[in-house]
């Protein structure tokens, strides 16, 4: 019960700043099954590597795993992250632009 | 008969101007929006096969290089096209039938923006012209705001603002890889470009080549609401009218398969256009969904809902295969219908109990078992149950990513799936099976009859799609049989 305690707590404090109202069984569930299905999307897609190295798939994926397991709980972090703040989404749009344009003009040709 | 495809803009757009002009006239500006709302499936089923030239000028042989050169801005009609753009119109006919049956007094302004959203999406869908489709993006981007400004949802003016500024960011960039795309190839017609890259005549490992990608690839995830954009998207369909977030998620998907097509015949020699589809994709399907685990505002959750599924029709284009571009595309039919449903019924449920907090409802299903059973039937076949529409074409998509040599695909998108029905069963458990909440008033008993309806008519598109679905996967596959190189 320490994980369901944990993120209830989370939830609790999220919804206190959010979202003002009771905190049921469902949003403790909701998040829980958010948080897993964070974890596992993120390392099985990271596998996807294994199309440019093996070894870097291993590596990127273990250390993935170990980073987002030891960081648990996550859905407030992204959460927060993902917010109708337009500061937040300007600054994500401008950031992918320029990872865009930066990974193809130098790096376009090579995959 | 092809004088009827240049009709199929023609039509919503003049409506539009005429419904604005007329606005004063009550009466008059119902009929017309409701004729001509029927009128608009009937066009492209009607309407044969073709090419159309804008001005009449035909195209152009080249007698030293047998190349031939398109001098007018082309519509191409074929199946994909029908059926997409019947599909809009039947949707739109649903959207301004609830409008009408709902308001006694119309808004001609508002009117305005959902017919020439309409004439902007079967535009994009329609043209071979890239500066063309550039135009109507525009277009379509502002009738989005206006209709999001235009409902009575409160911080609905924020929201659409806030869409607006951000596509200051998008369009500006589409349009300067436009320009280079210009620059390097003298046209702005798609077919010209796909001879010249095809025939040799351009250095596609050029720098300047591969920032035109970078740029339309950034507009793109704009018009189609994938990260980085999610967020704003389902901040504008949860901020609609439900009618109108109906209509502005199909824009959202129309716009979204035209504009990555015409990119896919352009960019698809460089291996890294679908790798930066497919990557886009899978990010909005894990974004999308863990974000709609997480809300209580229903509409909200149907916004990231709609944006995870994005995620499906890309990894279908990306993967570029024909089996998977079809199933990509057949992913987009259906989530236009079933997104549809859903918001619709979500709003039936907003109109009798002014709420939108999953935790303050409960016990709907007692006031309103119709809405109920018609949105669970919707809600299992977003989450691809069978025999419904959404499992024929996520089916496809594993099988897709199967045979490509990407099973980590294939168990995300079966992920993906599980997790949408967790937060379909969730939502719905909250909303109509739980006890009703003693201080739950449920102000308007009847749900308008015209949502009702509008819900019939779409379940039935998604049984009879479910069952039926070569009658519209075979067109589609001859179709992108013929974009493949």
């Amino acid at each position: 019960m320490r994980l369901y305690d944990q993120i209830f707590n989370v939830v609790k404090k999220f919804k206190e700043l959010f979202s003002p109202g009771p905190v049921t069984n469902a949003d403790v569930s909701g998040s829980i099954t958010a948080e897993i299905f964070i974890i596992v999307s993120i390392v099985i897609a990271s596998l996807l590597l294994r199309h440019i190295s093996i070894l870097l798939a291993g590596l990127v994926t273990l250390i993935l795993a170990i980073v987002l397991i030891t960081n648990i709980p996550l859905i407030p972090k992204f959460k927060l992250e993902q917010e109708d703040s337009l500061e937040k989404m300007l600054f994500y749009a401008v950031l992918v632009l320029g990872l865009i344009v930066i990974f193809l003009y130098w790096g376009g040709n090579i995959v | 008969m092809n004088e009827l495809i240049p009709l199929m803009v023609i039509v919503p757009m003049m409506a539009a101007l005429l419904l604005s002009a007329f606005s004063k006239f009550n009466k008059v500006i119902k009929c017309l929006a409701l004729v001509v709302g029927i009128c608009l499936p009937i066009i492209p089923l009607a309407s044969n096969y073709g090419l159309h030239f804008f001005g009449g000028y035909q195209p152009i042989m080249d007698n030293v290089t047998n190349v031939i050169y398109h001098p007018a801005i082309t519509y191409s009609f074929d199946f994909m096209q029908q059926i997409f753009i019947a599909m809009i119109g039947l949707l739109t006919f649903l959207v301004i039938f609830i409008y009408l049956t709902k308001y006694k007094k119309a808004s001609g302004s508002y009117l305005f923006l959902l017919f020439m959203g309409t004439a902007a999406v079967t535009a994009l869908i329609l043209t071979d012209d890239i500066f063309h489709m550039f135009v109507f993006f525009e277009i379509l981007a502002l009738a989005q705001v206006g209709i999001v400004a235009a409902s009575s949802i409160d911080y609905s003016y924020e929201m659409a603002l806030k869409y607006m500024i951000l596509g200051a960011i998008g369009s500006p960039m589409m349009l300067l890889g436009i320009g280079f795309l210009l620059a390097m190839t003298g046209t702005v017609n798609v077919t010209d470009i796909v001879s010249i890259i095809r025939g040799g005549l351009l250095d596609v490992t050029s720098p300047v080549f591969l920032l035109s990608l970078g740029l339309i690839f950034f507009g793109w995830l704009y018009a189609s609401g994938l990260p980085p954009f999610h967020t704003i998207k389902s901040g504008i369909y949860s901020k609609a009218e439900p009618h109108g977030a109906a209509l502005l998620q199909s824009f959202t998907v129309i716009s979204m398969i035209s504009i990555v097509l015409i990119m896919f015949r352009i960019y698809s020699t460089l291996p890294i256009f679908e790798v930066l589809v497919v990557f886009f994709s899978v990010v909005a399907m894990i974004l999308g969904v863990s974000m709609a685990l997480t809300q209580t505002d229903f509409r909200r959750m149907i916004g990231f809902l709609a944006v995870g599924e994005l995620g499906f029709i890309g990894l279908g284009i990306g993967l570029g295969t024909q089996y998977a571009l079809t199933a990509g595309l057949f992913q987009a039919l259906n989530e236009i219908v079933i997104t549809a449903l859903l918001f619709i019924g979500f709003g039936a449920i907003v109109h009798a109990t002014n709420e939108v907090d999953t935790r303050k409802l409960g016990g709907l299903l007692a006031y309103h078992p119709k809405v109920g059973i018609m949105l669970l039937a919707g809600g299992l076949a977003m989450a691809g149950v069978p025999p419904l529409s959404g499992f024929q074409s996520k089916l496809m998509l594993v099988q897709a990513s199967l045979s490509c040599g990407y099973p980590e695909l294939s168990i995300l998108a079966i992920m993906v799936s599980i997790a949408t029905f967790v937060v379909f069963v969730k939502t719905f458990y909250s909303m109509f099976l739980s006890p009703k909440p003693h201080d739950l008033e449920v102000v308007d008993n009847e749900v308008p009859k015209a949502m009702v309806f509008a819900m019939a008519v779409l379940l039935i598109v998604i049984i009879a799609l479910g069952i039926f679905p070569d009658v519209v996967t075979s067109g589609i596959s001859n179709y992108v049989g013929g974009l493949l190189p």
